[in-house]
């Protein structure tokens, strides 16, 4: 090869190496550094209509419509904005973020909320509409790889009100691009009341395969005008009307594996039945009995687990959910023609009970974490939501169990995914029995006689 | 006389041994911890390494643990994680340092 050639060589890599840096780079980086950040109306000389069309998403309306669970009206909109339930108890509404009572030990108050973790600055809080709602929008904080999280915190204004600060920097604006793990676990990491507690999973290398595999979250839940697509996890019930799953044509498709009898399971089991045979997180809470911690605030004592220590229940799923006051978890049956058996993180949470209708209260956390009076936050939650006696209905609440099934969609394994021995055995995974299957259908499906000859001869080729 | 040496050499070699083994146990041992960090110690962005003091809910005393996994470090350098943060903690000491192995705010929402 001539001088001149090798220089031609080099010159076509160097130019294609800036062309690839360019393209990773987010466009308007001049006009940011020029004229500063001011908000979404920054990124709207790009993207306009963005804001107010962010409006419109389960991540600012916390709510949706929700039309596969039981015993809700199908016309109105729920989600973690007025839901009531064990993981969480409290909700935006009656748990606003807000300045608690102070500590009688220590004098000192603290802002608590679920809405904390809310895009907006809280003067546009949860669902929100309008100009002032679509300029409150901080798009930074999940768009930028630079954000200084010291602004985001809730403070005072001169009126008195509580606003949730923004990192509003051009140091932050000019690290715009694609949401990162990091972006996405800032709020959803230490959901449910601390890291790891809410559904169980960690999503790094160590953890899941897609982690592995240098994946991000929107690489699945891949966003359109901010709709993000989701599973049907039976305590997920917000959604923006869009769905993923394992075997969408862009991932896995119907036919995932080489092996066609693997294939075949996948009729009548869910994908993550064999690869994502462990789960994690909290298992038990107790609403009703708070813990002093050591800033002597209190905290629902909540037990729990780290990623990939518990085991998962499995039942049959077909994307309906059963809703009553003391079990969320799915319904379906071998029969049905669409449920597959799917696993689920169990969970199980003690709260109040309304003694004269049986239904699950809510508590506002401001009253108990300050001093652990637990009936004193159920009071302020029977109040905001203008039950009638609210004092009686508090004084007389009766503590009781809900149970919970979580979708277990993460901590996904290739390498320790369960194998015919884990299922087809007598010590097996599966209850046979409680899945709806006869005692002679059991002693079939729990004999080597399935997959004895196959598996032989895959172990004498591996060896 | 030749009695009360051999007790007493054989009382030091228990002893000995017990120190031995005790040190060898505590070396590879996870030792656990919640406390609330009182100074953060990182140099710089692109730092692979940072202490943490956090003052031991238990004990009260300080103890200096090292952070070297990236999340974590990425937790200090953009102040999701700060001072006053309650931490659950879980190290090894390592050549005389207290190597992080999990270093959580023990608060969610």
């Amino acid at each position: 090869m001539s001088k001149k050639s090798v220089t031609a060589v080099v010159l076509c890599l160097a130019l294609a190496a800036t062309a690839a840096l360019a393209a990773s780079e987010h466009p308007g980086k001049e006009s940011i550094e020029k004229s500063g950040y001011k908000g979404p109306e920054t990124c709207e000389e790009c993207h306009p209509g963005t804001a107010k069309a962010f409006l419109d998403t389960v991540h600012w309306k916390h709510a949706s419509k929700v039309t596969n669970v039981d015993n809700i009206n199908p016309k109105l909109e729920y989600g973690m904005k007025n839901r009531i339930y064990v993981m969480c108890n409290g909700n935006d509404i009656v748990n606003n973020l807000k300045e608690i009572p102070k500590s009688p030990v220590t004098g000192k108050s603290k802002f608590s909320g679920c809405n904390t973790c809310h895009p907006g600055n809280h003067l546009s809080d949860v669902g929100s509409t309008g100009p002032a709602a679509a300029a409150a929008v901080d798009c930074l904080v999940c768009h930028s790889t630079e954000y200084d999280f010291r602004q985001r915190k809730a403070f005072k204004n001169e009126k008195g009100e509580v606003v949730m600060g923004q990192d509003r920097s051009t140091k932050a604006a000019l690290a715009i691009g694609k949401p990162t793990v990091k972006n996405c676990m800032v709020c959803h990491e230490a959901a449910g009341g601390g890291v790891i507690v809410k559904r169980g999973f960690s999503f790094t290398k160590d953890t899941d395969a897609h982690a592995a595999k240098g994946m991000v979250c929107v690489d699945c839940h891949k966003t359109k005008n901010h709709k993000m697509p989701t599973g049907h996890d039976p305590n997920n019930w917000a959604n923006d009307g869009v769905f993923l799953s394992c075997a969408d044509t862009s991932c896995h498709g119907v036919k995932p594996h080489k092996d066609a009898d693997l294939n075949r399971h996948s009729a009548k089991i869910a994908c993550q039945t064999c690869h994502i045979p462990r789960t994690g997180g909290a298992f038990a809470k107790d609403f009703t009995v708070w813990e002093q911690t050591p800033d002597k605030f209190y905290e629902p004592t909540t037990l729990k687990k780290e990623a990939n220590e518990t085991t998962p229940a499995y039942a049959w799923y077909n994307g309906t959910v059963k809703n009553t006051p003391h079990f969320i978890g799915p319904k379906g049956s071998r029969k049905d023609g669409k449920s597959k058996i799917t696993p689920f993180k169990i969970f199980q949470g003690r709260a109040y009970y309304n003694k004269q209708t049986g239904e699950l209260l809510s508590m506002d956390f401001a009253q108990p974490m300050s001093n652990g009076d637990t009936r004193a936050g159920v009071l302020s939650a029977a109040k905001t939501l203008g039950l009638k006696n609210p004092e009686k209905i508090a004084k007389e609440a009766v503590p009781g169990w809900q149970t919970i099934y979580f979708g277990s969609n993460h901590l996904v394994t290739k390498t320790k995914a369960l194998y015919c021995a884990n299922c087809h055995a007598p010590n097996g995974v599966l209850n046979f029995k409680d899945l709806g299957y006869s005692d002679k259908e059991i002693v079939k499906l729990t004999s080597p006689e399935l997959y004895m000859e196959k598996v032989a001869k895959k172990q004498k080729e591996e060896w | 006389m030749k009695k009360a040496v051999s007790v007493m050499v054989l009382v030091a070699v228990a002893a000995l041994s017990i120190l031995c083994f005790g040190s060898m146990a505590s070396a590879g041992e996870e030792i656990k911890m919640v406390g609330v960090i009182t100074k953060i110690e990182i140099a710089g962005p692109d730092a692979k390494t940072a202490t943490a003091t956090l003052k031991d809910n238990k004990t009260e005393q300080p103890v200096v643990i090292t952070v070297n996994d990236d999340l974590t470090l990425d937790k200090f350098k953009d102040h999701r994680i700060v001072e006053g943060d309650e931490i659950r903690c879980k190290y090894e000491v390592i050549d005389g340092k207290n190597v992080s192995k999990l270093f959580r705010k023990t608060a969610g929402c």
